[in-house]
């Protein structure tokens, strides 16, 4: 081969190389992206006056004054829908039994249509569920049910022998000839005057309990739940970590026993997190019965055994990283073995402990595989302290999994699972984003 | 050092944040079982908790644990879309549980399909040939020419047991079909994939998917009620021994007019 | 300090007390080390009760039905009457996702660590390695959410377009070089050097119409795929890429690390480009702790449960081609995952053991490879450190 061919293979290799960092991090990029985007949604959005009422009645949050000031304000415009109805009404009742039935269905549509826009109409009954009271909160949304309103999708089966392509037909067009006509330009025009939106700052999406199997409302249940069940892991797993680690680097002659050891903390490092709620379930609960069911307990027990390989290892890191002349001076000194372990290597040591341990906090926050069978359930109040050990809770990286796959609504509520995602990988990128400063401010002061 | 002042600071806050909501719970009532009757338990619990100021805990993992959790006494009312068998009932016996049944609802399993499958009706033995996997293409069904797309239920289902009885008897289903956790996820892989076949809770049937008669009888709140569906059945709440206090207002929910209205907005039938 | 010295002056004179206060002394570190040996014995301890409880549950399965149906039989029916238990097509569907994410995982993260540890200058390395670190951070349910939600509908609906511009972006630059060195390769031989030179411009001409023909071939197939369903193998294949790459790039760039800087400047003196200096030196002298980065990332993904359980379709079928990665399958970790449901000692009790029988393959398997991989390491820090 001749030195060209060479350099461009070497080129090649290069880019190559770089081509494969960089699709990683568009590989985050590309996953970060609408988690980021779509998540913010939830808690930053155009909320509209039925966000606002919302509120106010079943959060007791807001002005009355200024929402009944809004309220008015909106009926005036709502009131000539209404008019409009009474109108149809009427006239439906005086024609005769054909001309109703072709009008029937189609108005029963345009009906539902407009409760979930602006909420029950006037002479429905109050309906039981939350999600029925109150119309669309989300001006987003309010603008797709609108097309629901204006037009009827509909499939052209007329070849039985192809899948139908789906065609959209103007609702007015169905009552031409009638009162109603005049219904659908006046909402198209006067949505925004019905349901005043304005940009919301939500906060209670993070501090208020769902509502209506979260179909309003925040996620503090789960938030809560999760640092429940990460801090209770850690409490368990740092000491025991922290210890066995002083064990591994001070005390341990190389052997049969310590290279069993150190066999054992890998291989516990590298079981399936699926496993450990098996054994969660099987050992914690079945055998040891720390509970009568699932509960924070039992789940902060498993997420432990899981973490603490984790905290085992950069406990050690940390300590072997603390130079031997701190030791000797300190042994110098005629301290004894344990006391110099104790004021001298692991204050300097502490940094680097601290760094593993805000990263496990982080693995036992985002794990959902082991407190499947050991602590999550899907829906449920924000347990008290006092309750730990007894009850399961709600938690985010459940919840997830829950909302997304398993609520009967899913694609409704999606803008509650992409902010429960959010908040989720914002805890962990953040614990994480903390170790990497404290890490950098290790090395730093190392170097001097 | 002062850096880790910090942190602890942080989590010091934290934990009063944590602290001050203690004691916010009491003991409630535990409610365990079927995503079909998940729906209905939610929506009680949300009426119940704020009628009575009684905590609601609703776990949806499936018919089949709710018996599980009824016999450990891990829950006060299990939710079950099918009855319990007599294997479960000796298993209840045997650790001193006695199962209280009372109906919830009555529900209608709707056989869904994509909007844009132009196919109408299906008879209960074509159902059948779909999910053993004798037919696999829409046009032996009298659709158009596409594969056919089978999804099923999680195995602790009680509407993928009930489907099973009612429709394949003792034919086995298609080893491809996709297997999905839950009512809304069936319908959610449905209303995304045309050629898709599945079904569903009636409750849980939207304009994202379309429904398919059965018999030529389409699933509705009145061919439920009458019994000329076919696929419809019961469903249950069962407690241990007859139920007292709280959770005996709450399991006698579905008899009162606010629960009849519940059930009814969340598109099922009520029995009483 | 000062009460220190005192004492060390009155103890002269209390030579046989402070003889005996030293063996008590002793005594206690003897007992605080048992202390501590004992604390740091309880990861052992914990991983024995792992595999004592979930093979506890897991035997009764295999006394029930033995082990010929759970291994051979791709029939499972755990519900039906009678059950059937056949696990084959799970174990295939758990096998092939985790190959499938490999053979995305291993090549990009070998590349990845390489350009770390050899081509990146330190600076702009400081910056990569925390983005590795995200991509490792993320929740695996954060994951699978992606892979439901935002994924799956794109594959599904615009998966033949996906692929094919997949395909050209990747191979395309692949086929130009060997391309270029092909025709090289070929024409070395002649000795004129105008002959050599029009002889060269032929064959790439000719290479090139045959490799863009056989671009666009397969890239025409890929683009007339119809995908049934977004919940597939490749979809959860490429996410558990994603998941596996951190550990394969941070543990073999270790590895590269490891290798040191003579055999580096070796290569170069004798005139090797660093393409050649790496494919040639390094990644020899570093192969084996690059192998024991795989088996890891590779453990990462197998073991991996709420991505594949929300994303994979979990049909428990082998599929058909069995190389076809657009089925969906259903793996070990998601039937746990979702079979737990009914998973109890009430009613038909080898369903509930049989989840206990695939933990303990999991088990074993995660154990065996965390085994070789750490033998691996061991005998070539060995190598390297000369003994």
């Amino acid at each position: 081969m001749n030195l060209g061919t060479r350099k461009l293979l070497d080129h090649s290799f290069t880019a190559l190389g770089f081509g494969s960092i960089i699709i990683m991090g568009l590989a985050l990029l590309v996953v970060l992206f609408p988690i980021a985007t779509k998540g913010v949604g939830a808690f930053v959005f155009k909320g509209t006056i039925e966000h606002r009422k919302l509120l106010l009645s079943e959060f007791h949050r807001g002005d009355p004054k200024e929402i009944v000031k809004e309220e008015t304000e909106t009926n005036r415009y709502r009131q000539k829908v209404f008019d409009m109805l009474a109108a149809f009404d009427q006239e439906l009742d005086q024609m005769d039994y054909e001309q109703q039935s072709k009008y029937r269905s189609s108005y029963d549509q345009v009906k539902t249509s407009l409760r979930t826009l602006l909420g029950p109409l006037p002479g429905d009954s109050e309906p039981a569920l939350t999600r029925f009271q109150y119309g669309q909160t989300r001006w987003d949304k309010a603008e797709e049910k609108l097309h629901g309103l204006l037009y009827e999708q509909k499939w052209d089966y007329s070849n039985p022998d192809v899948i139908a392509k789906p065609y959209d037909v103007s609702r007015a067009a169905g009552f031409a000839g009638t009162s109603l006509v005049k219904l659908f330009p006046y909402v198209e025009e006067n949505l925004d005057k019905m349901m005043m939106p304005e940009w919301t700052f939500y906060w209670g999406f993070f501090t208020e309990s769902s509502l209506d199997a979260h179909f309003f409302g925040g996620i503090w249940p789960e938030i809560q739940g999760t640092i429940f069940l990460a801090i209770g892991a850690m409490l368990f797993a740092f000491p025991l970590g922290v210890i066995a680690a002083i064990y591994f680097t001070e005390y341990a002659r190389d052997g049969f026993l310590t290279s069993m050891l150190r066999s054992a903390n890998s291989t516990l490092a590298g079981v399936p997190s699926i496993v450990f709620g098996l054994f969660g379930l099987a050992f914690f609960i079945n055998t040891l019965h720390v509970s009568e069911s699932k509960s924070v307990l039992a789940g902060s027990l498993t997420l432990a055994i899981m973490i603490l390989p984790t905290i085992i290892r950069a406990a050690e890191e940390a300590i072997l990283a603390v130079p031997k002349t701190y030791k000797e001076a300190s042994l110098g000194l005629g301290s004894t073995k344990w006391n110099t372990i104790v004021t001298v290597i692991l204050p300097a040591a502490l940094p680097g402990i601290l760094t593993g341990g805000v990263i496990s906090l982080g693995r036992a926050a985002g794990e959902t595989a082991p407190i499947i069978f050991t602590a999550a359930v899907s829906v449920g109040a924000a347990i008290g302290l006092g309750d730990v050990l007894t009850s399961p809770t709600p938690a985010l990286s459940w919840n997830i999994y829950n909302l997304a796959s398993e609520h009967e609504a899913a694609a409704e509520i999606r803008h509650v699972q992409y902010g429960m995602v959010l908040a989720l990988v914002t805890v962990v990128l953040l614990l994480n984003l903390s170790a990497v400063i404290l890490r950098a401010r290790i090395s730093k002061k190392l170097k001097g | 050092m002062r850096k880790f002042g910090a942190v602890l600071t942080l989590m010091a806050i934290l934990a009063m944040i944590v602290a001050g909501n203690a004691g916010a719970a009491t003991k409630g009532i535990v409610i365990d079982g079927s995503t079909t009757v998940g729906p209905i338990a939610k929506s009680f619990a949300a009426y119940f908790t704020k009628k009575y100021k009684v905590p609601v805990t609703v776990s949806e993992s499936g018919s089949g644990n709710g018996a599980k959790s009824l016999i450990n006494k891990s829950c006060d009312i299990a939710d079950m879309s099918r009855s319990m068998k007599p294997q479960e009932l000796a298993a209840a016996k045997s650790k001193g549980v006695n199962p209280v049944q009372s109906v919830v609802a009555l529900d209608g399993i709707a056989i869904v399909v994509h909007p844009s499958n132009p196919v109408r009706s299906l008879s209960e033995a074509q159902i059948a040939d779909i999910y053993s996997g004798r037919i696999t293409n829409w046009r032996q069904a009298g659709g158009p020419n596409f594969p056919i797309v089978v999804i099923q239920r999680e195995s602790n289902s009680g509407t993928q047991e009930t489907f099973k009885d009612l429709v394949l008897k003792k034919a086995k289903v298609v080893r491809t079909a996709e297997t999905q956790a839950s009512n809304g996820a069936v319908k959610n892989r449905v209303s995304q994939t045309p050629g898709a076949i599945g079904f569903l809770g009636l409750g849980y049937v939207d304009s994202s998917v379309k429904k398919v008669a059965v018999n030529g009888v389409f699933p509705s709140v009145v061919t439920v009620k009458n019994r000329t569906y076919p696929l419809s059945r019961p469903l249950f709440m069962y407690t241990n021994g007859r139920p007292s206090g709280m959770v005996a207002k709450f399991v006698d929910l579905p008899k009162t007019p606010e629960g009849q209205r519940i059930i009814k907005e969340l598109g099922f039938v009520p029995k009483y | 300090m000062n009460g220190d010295v005192a004492s060390n002056q009155s103890r002269s004179s209390e030579f046989i007390v402070s003889a005996q206060k030293h063996k008590i002394q002793k005594i206690k570190q003897k007992a605080g080390e048992a202390i501590l040996l004992l604390i740091a014995s309880f990861v052992a301890i914990v991983v024995f009760f792992i595999f004592w409880f979930v093979a506890r549950d897991a035997v009764p399965f295999f006394r029930l039905r033995g082990f010929a149906e759970f291994f051979t039989s791709a029939d499972w029916y755990p519900a039906d009457d009678p059950p059937k238990f056949g696990s084959l097509a799970i174990i295939y569907g758990s096998l092939m996702v985790t190959l499938g994410s490999a053979l995305i995982a291993v090549p990009m993260g070998v590349i990845a660590s390489i350009c770390l540890s050899d081509i990146l200058p330190f600076s702009v390395r400081q910056y990569v390695k925390p983005v590795i670190e995200m991509l490792a951070a993320i929740p695996s349910v954060a994951y699978g959410f992606f892979a439901l939600v935002v994924f799956a509908p794109l594959l599904q609906n615009n998966g033949g377009p996906i692929l094919m511009w997949t395909w050209w972006v990747i191979a395309a630059p692949f086929f130009l070089l060997a391309v270029i060195v092909a025709s090289e390769l070929l024409t070395t031989s002649i000795a004129k050097e105008s002959m050599k030179k029009s002889a060269k411009m032929a064959l790439n001409i000719v290479l090139s119409l045959l490799a863009i023909l056989f671009l666009y071939v397969v890239g025409n197939h890929l683009q007339g795929l119809v995908i049934m369903s977004g919940t597939n193998a490749l979809n959860v294949s490429i996410i558990l890429s994603f998941m596996a790459l951190p550990t394969i790039v941070s543990v073999s760039e270790d590895a590269l690390q490891a290798v040191g800087r003579e055999l580096r400047e070796g290569s170069y003196a004798l005139g090797a480009t660093r393409a050649e200096t790496i494919v040639k030196t390094i990644l020899p002298a570093a192969s084996s702790g690059i192998l024991a980065a795989v088996i890891l990332g590779i453990m990462r993904a197998l073991g991996e449960t709420m991505v594949v359980w929300m994303a994979s379709g979990n049909s428990s079928s082998i599929p058909v081609p069995f190389y076809n990665y657009l089925d969906s399958v259903r793996t070990l970790t998601a039937t746990i995952a979702g079979d737990m449901g009914e998973a109890d000692q009430v009613t038909g009790s080898a369903r509930f053991h049989v989840l206990f029988a695939m933990g303990l393959l999991l088990l074993i398997v995660s154990f065996v490879s965390n085994l070789i991989s750490e033998r691996i390491v061991v005998r070539q820090r060995k190598i390297l450190s000369g003994q």
